[in-house]
């Protein structure tokens, strides 16, 4: 089981790797969508099998695959790629990166000793909503509340068409 | 180590080479069904009954030329029939074709995924199946094929939606996402004559779920990706040959999968047939074939049922198709999935 744990950890960086590096829009798109698979692997040796369904079904399965959509539709290779590089936006682009480094990175090493990989396979469902319903039901509803104002964010925004009258 | 290498290959190769092994089957059945339902003939030429005519076709394609285009993108237009086939072929590992048996001491589950997943791989997997056939209608750089292609993209994921709360609804019923208590759940009588089978019990969900498959495996009345008469061929315009048939064979298999899993939730999987208990006995080994038999019989029924609708419904306009699934199915589903919720809580409590 070990080879394969480093397998999926290899190729879920490669991949991770490759989305943000490829200069070909689509390209990082499906490498996006085989880092997420990668991760519902991961999930699955981790033992927590509900939430590897959950990964490829919700996140591989319709946000990967609505990245996809767009982007094969407006199909951005006729457009010139925005090459222009400012040494402002390199500077925020590293600071940015190294603070989000380092507060991973301190929230992990002041909780090493807590973590631990639960084998929740028994019944992985039953484990995994028993604490969100209960130790961590205030940070889940305020997460479904935020993608409620995004929705309704979305639908005001698309319905603003005021400066075309004459179309519903 | 290597008895379980290899019980998985057999079972692998078992259940991976019966439903490809029988679309030839579905394919002789489809087209004399089309002729039987037009009140012709249908081909019945090649062998007995036109028996061997799939034979002909799968040779045919074989042995045509393949052609490549020069404006299509060679790695993503490789690897889409690829995609699409594996996809369709995946989900077949959790479906169960028997209940668990012993053999030689040991209990062999007749699936050769035994997962605690259950249900939810079969779905997990199937839900990346539209991938094969976008990268397939944007890696033809064509645009009938691109139109396909995003059709047929945007078509599954709305029906996924109300297919996932009928899934839903019925794992809520069964209190059970393991194939083998699902349809533990379903044997037996009610009444001593009525199966006790899940459309009897949500025959809303039914519905449901029997059209969502329509949609999800691109079949007549829902075949927008490829419609003839505005798209060409839709997403398989620039593949010749076997990339073709491989198209053909992926969208049999998703459709025997989807089959599969309809029976499974609602017309009792693997349980036996009304009146077959008569024949088992107390044998062991006549139950499992008798399972097996039982299955069998149904998906091939399920098989008729997608020969008989593709000849009996047009085609529906593109607009008609997405305010059926987003306007009518999607809330007749959450209000199943809150119903059944309430009931289920109810009679626990």
């Amino acid at each position: 089981m070990m080879f394969v744990d480093v397998l999926l950890t290899v190729l879920t960086v490669a991949f991770a790797l490759l989305t943000v590096f490829s200069k070909k829009t689509v390209i990082s798109a499906f490498a996006l969508l085989m880092t997420l698979v990668c991760i519902g692997g991961i999930y699955y040796q981790l033992g927590s099998v509900f939430l590897s369904a959950i990964q490829v079904l919700v996140n591989a399965g319709a946000v990967a695959i609505l990245f996809v959509f767009v982007m094969m539709l407006i199909d951005l290779e006729k457009y010139p790629n925005n090459t222009e590089r400012s040494k402002i936006k390199l500077i925020i682009t590293v600071l940015t990166s190294l603070v989000s480094l380092g507060v991973l990175a301190l929230i992990i090493n002041n909780n090493i000793d807590t973590i631990t990989v639960v084998n929740l396979s028994d019944s992985s469902m039953k484990a995994l909503f028993d604490r969100l319903f209960t130790q961590y039901y205030i940070p889940f509803e305020l997460a479904t509340v935020l993608l409620l104002a995004a929705v309704v964010a979305v639908v005001v925004i698309a319905n603003n068409n005021k400066q075309h009258p004459g179309k519903e | 180590m290597l008895e379980l290498i290899l019980e998985t290959l057999i079972k692998a190769a078992i259940i991976v080479g019966l439903p490809l092994g029988s679309i030839p089957i579905i394919l002789v059945v489809e087209r004399r069904g089309a002729g039987f339902m037009q009140k012709r003939l249908g081909p019945n030429r090649v062998g007995p009954f036109g028996l061997m005519q799939p034979l002909a076709d799968v040779f045919k394609f074989l042995f045509k030329e393949e052609v490549e285009p020069s404006h299509v993108r060679p790695f993503f237009y490789t690897i889409a029939p690829l995609i699409a086939l594996v996809v369709a072929v995946m989900p077949l590992a959790v479906i169960p074709v028997a209940a668990p048996f012993d053999f030689n001491g040991k209990t062999i589950f007749p699936e050769v995924f035994h997962t605690d997943l259950g249900i939810f791989f079969a779905f997990a997997v199937s839900a990346l199946g539209s991938y094969g056939i976008l990268v397939a209608g944007w890696a033809s750089n064509n645009k009938f094929s691109m139109l396909g292609a995003l059709r047929a993209c945007a078509q599954m994921v709305s029906y996924e939606l109300s297919l996932t709360t009928a899934i839903v609804a019925m794992i809520f019923l069964y209190g059970s996402n393991d194939i083998h208590s699902i349809v533990a759940e379903q044997t037996g009588y009610w009444f001593g004559f009525l199966p006790k089978w899940g459309f009897f019990v949500q025959p809303v969900a039914a519905v449901l779920f029997l059209v969502g498959i329509f949609a999800e495996s691109n079949r007549l009345p829902f075949d927008l990706a490829e419609g003839e008469s505005e798209l060409v061929a839709g997403y398989h315009i620039e593949y010749s040959s076997i990339k073709f048939a491989i198209f053909f064979m992926a969208e049999y298999v998703h459709m025997l999968v989807l089959s599969g899993l309809f029976i499974i939730l609602f017309f009792g999987g693997y349980s036996l047939l009304p009146g077959m208990e008569l024949l088992v006995g107390d044998s062991a080994l006549m139950l499992t074939i008798m399972q097996v038999l039982s299955f069998i019989i149904k998906i091939s029924l399920m098989v008729w049922f997608f020969v008989w609708v593709r000849w009996t419904l047009p085609r529906f306009r593109y607009d008609q198709l997405m305010m059926l699934g987003w306007e009518r199915l999607l809330p007749l589903g959450i209000f199943n999935l809150i119903i059944t919720v309430l009931v289920v809580h109810f009679r626990n409590h």
